[in-house]
């Protein structure tokens, strides 16, 4: 069942229950006052009755009448008192009764008391009063005074009340119901609107919010949702981002992968198959190792690259950089002596805390960068400034189109002749990778004909 | 004269793996670096219109620095030049690109050189500039007649030898072994034996004298050097 539906109907439920009983309460002490009330007003008419019974009883001589005068006074007192609802009773017998009844147990011992006792009698279709009371008579013998009145009347008018009572409350009901159901479906409205949202977004439709208007729960729920659906689409579109990159990533391995691949094995069938000269066959062995050690070159990069991925715990030592400095330009000595290049060191004697060996290979990576950009004569500039790391070279620098794509895996500014230079495009995407597990991030500069400073920058801690 | 072919191919060592075998089969392979110098040669070629200098083939790859190999298939359609693609691209969108704005032929690297040089061959074949005279020491192969020569004697050859032997002289200086023969030769539904191979070879061996010749290469199969 739908909530709104519970909602609507538990609380026309409860509702109509409530008023019912309290309804009911209401009708029945209103039965039960009218007749106490009504009680009341005959007791006080038989009373008043008696008394003047009892009065002209005790005046008269009655024992000297004869039986049929005393019975004509009787009935002459009776009548002169009250209309036709009294039954005179002396000694256990009704001497006189002018009622449409005949009582059944004249010597009732509920009358026998001064006060007037009560009784109301269901006859037939009839409800009937019974009061009875003993007559304040100086006398010999026992009179008692019994009231018979038909109040039926009473009981109907009560049932008319009764059923006025229950149109009315059916009415209301059904009109309560009607409401109750129109506004408990506005209410629950937004809730409706939400699940929809709900819906939409669970079948990829991401965009899609919710109306956040009352300022009620429902309302607070809608701005909980959508900042939740804010969050799930910007991690959505994070996620197919990584796995676009990685896609791509994937595709230039397979395109990286398959250049030598087709070398290699051009060369060794053509090996195989191919009457070829002792020059040709020495070429053909020279370029199946050289590919080869680009393969191995490529598969070293790669996984330390993807090293770099998998394990973000890296060991952050107090380093002075001075002495990483040092190491890597003893390290460098032959490579630029070969290339017949300098490299210059500046630091401000600062200390960082590093991964020293993580930091020793970004720093290589980029030496060797500038020795391929440089040419013989070049200085290359080692500097430590600030929250800065900077490699300066005087070599030809990167274009500005290609500047923002160059830390990209496989990303050549050009191909032919960084592959020349062993070049396999992984350096900078190495690179930018251990910067940001240094908390620092690679800015380049760079100017093409000058030269290009590329530096590792490091983000205050906070 | 040998044909000429152009090879368009910004790898340097592809590129001389691909010369080093046109040479050995025969051809004159002419390595070209880049797109746009590629143009140059070609559109060159389109204004002169001298008929002794233009290329019977272009192999080009598709990925290379200035034009793309795309880019170039205009100006090698109107130097009538007939393009292969030969390239890492391998998948399906890029074929039917490349086919359908008029390349001969696909081939996706890594290829097998034998392949290469069988498609180029059906390529020329196709376009009418396969070789019609084959030489191969006194030996001349008329492929129009249908007619082989020894030393100006015709020798009378079964069309199965007839066609191995112009199949091992168009692909001269690379080995083909049995199966790849006979699949070329008989067609992929013949379902002979190797050894028929061995018979056909040695009788193409006894008629023309190319004992020499058509050298047996261990493990793998034949091949016919001059």
């Amino acid at each position: 069942m739908k909530l709104w539906k519970k909602i609507s109907l538990l609380t026309t439920s409860v509702l109509l229950a409530a008023t019912g009983v309290a309804g009911g309460i209401v009708i029945y002490r209103t039965v039960k006052y009218n007749e106490m009330k009504t009680v009341e007003n005959y007791e006080q008419q038989l009373h008043a009755t008696a008394y003047a019974l009892g009065k002209e009883i005790s005046d008269s001589g009655l024992e000297s009448y004869t039986e049929a005068t005393r019975s004509s006074f009787y009935n002459y007192i009776v009548k002169k008192y009250g209309a036709s609802k009294y039954i005179l009773i002396k000694d256990g017998e009704a001497v006189c009764n002018l009622t449409a009844f005949e009582l059944v147990n004249p010597r009732e011992e509920r009358w026998a008391g001064s006060e007037a006792c009560a009784d109301i009698r269901q006859v037939g279709e009839q409800h009937l009063l019974i009061l009875g009371k003993k007559l304040p008579a100086d006398s010999r013998s026992d009179y008692r005074l019994v009231l018979i009145q038909d109040i039926t009347e009473l009981y109907t008018d009560m049932e008319k009340q009764v059923w006025l009572f229950a149109e009315i409350y059916l009415a209301a009901a059904a009109l309560s119901v009607l409401v109750i159901f129109l506004i408990t479906g506005r209410l629950l409205k937004p809730l409706r609107k939400l699940q929809q949202a709900a819906a939409d977004i669970s079948e990829g439709k991401l965009g899609q919010r919710a109306q956040a208007g009352a300022k009620d729960e429902i309302g607070a729920m809608a701005v909980s949702f959508n900042c939740m659906a804010d969050r799930i689409e910007e991690q959505v579109t994070e996620l197919e981002k990584v796995s676009a990159q990685r896609g791509m990533l994937l595709g230039s391995l397979t395109h990286e992968l398959k250049t030598p691949m087709t070398s290699i094995i051009g060369y060794s069938d053509t090996l195989l198959h191919v009457k070829l000269s002792g020059e040709q066959r020495e070429q053909a062995l020279h370029h199946i190792y050289d590919e080869c050690r680009r393969l191995e070159r490529l598969s070293g990069k790669l996984m330390s690259l993807i090293g770099l991925y998998d394990n973000d715990s890296i060991r952050l030592e107090e380093t002075e950089v001075e002495e990483l400095f040092s190491r890597v330009a003893d390290l460098e000595k032959y490579h630029l002596k070969e290339r017949g290049m300098m490299l210059e060191t500046k630091s401000d004697g600062q200390v960082q805390r590093l991964d020293r060996d993580l930091f020793e290979s970004l720093l290589i990576n980029l030496i060797d960068n500038a020795v391929k950009a440089g040419k013989e004569g070049d200085t290359i500039c080692l500097e430590a400034s600030g929250n800065r790391i900077s490699v300066t070279d005087q070599g030809r620098g990167i274009p500005p189109g290609d500047l923002p794509r160059v830390t990209e895996a496989f990303y050549m500014v050009d191909k032919s002749r960084s592959r020349k230079a062993g070049g396999i495009g992984l350096g900078l995407a190495l690179c930018s990778r251990i910067a940001s597990l240094h908390n620092a991030s690679l800015h380049i500069e760079s100017t093409v004909g000058e030269g290009t400073r590329v530096s590792v920058v490091f983000r205050k801690e906070a | 004269m040998k044909t000429r072919i152009l090879v368009i191919e910004d790898d340097i060592s592809i590129s001389e793996l691909i010369c080093m075998n046109l040479e050995a089969a025969g051809y004159e392979p002419f390595p070209v670096y880049d797109g746009e110098e590629a143009e140059k040669m070609v559109s060159s070629l389109a204004g002169g219109g001298e008929e002794g200098v233009s290329y019977a083939l272009a192999l080009v790859d598709i990925m290379l620095p200035g034009k793309d190999g795309f880019e170039l298939m205009e100006s090698m359609q109107s130097a009538g030049i007939p393009v292969i693609y030969l390239t890492a691209r391998a998948d399906v969108i890029s074929k039917v690109h490349g086919l359908r704005a008029g390349a001969e032929d696909y081939i996706v690297k890594p290829f097998e050189v034998l392949e290469l040089l069988v498609r180029m061959e059906k390529v020329l074949e196709r376009t009418g500039r396969g070789k019609e005279i084959i030489e191969i020491r006194d030996v001349r192969i008329d492929r129009k007649e249908h007619q082989v020569m020894k030393a100006g004697i015709p020798v009378a050859l079964k069309p199965m030898e007839y066609e191995l032997l112009v199949l091992l002289a168009a692909n001269k200086n690379v080995a083909f072994s049995r199966e790849q023969l006979l699949n070329q030769v008989w067609g992929s539904e013949y379902m002979g034996e190797t050894r028929t191979v061995d018979v056909h070879i040695g009788r193409l061996r006894k008629k023309l004298d190319f004992f020499e010749v058509i050298r047996t290469i261990p493990k793998t199969g034949y091949r016919l050097e001059d």
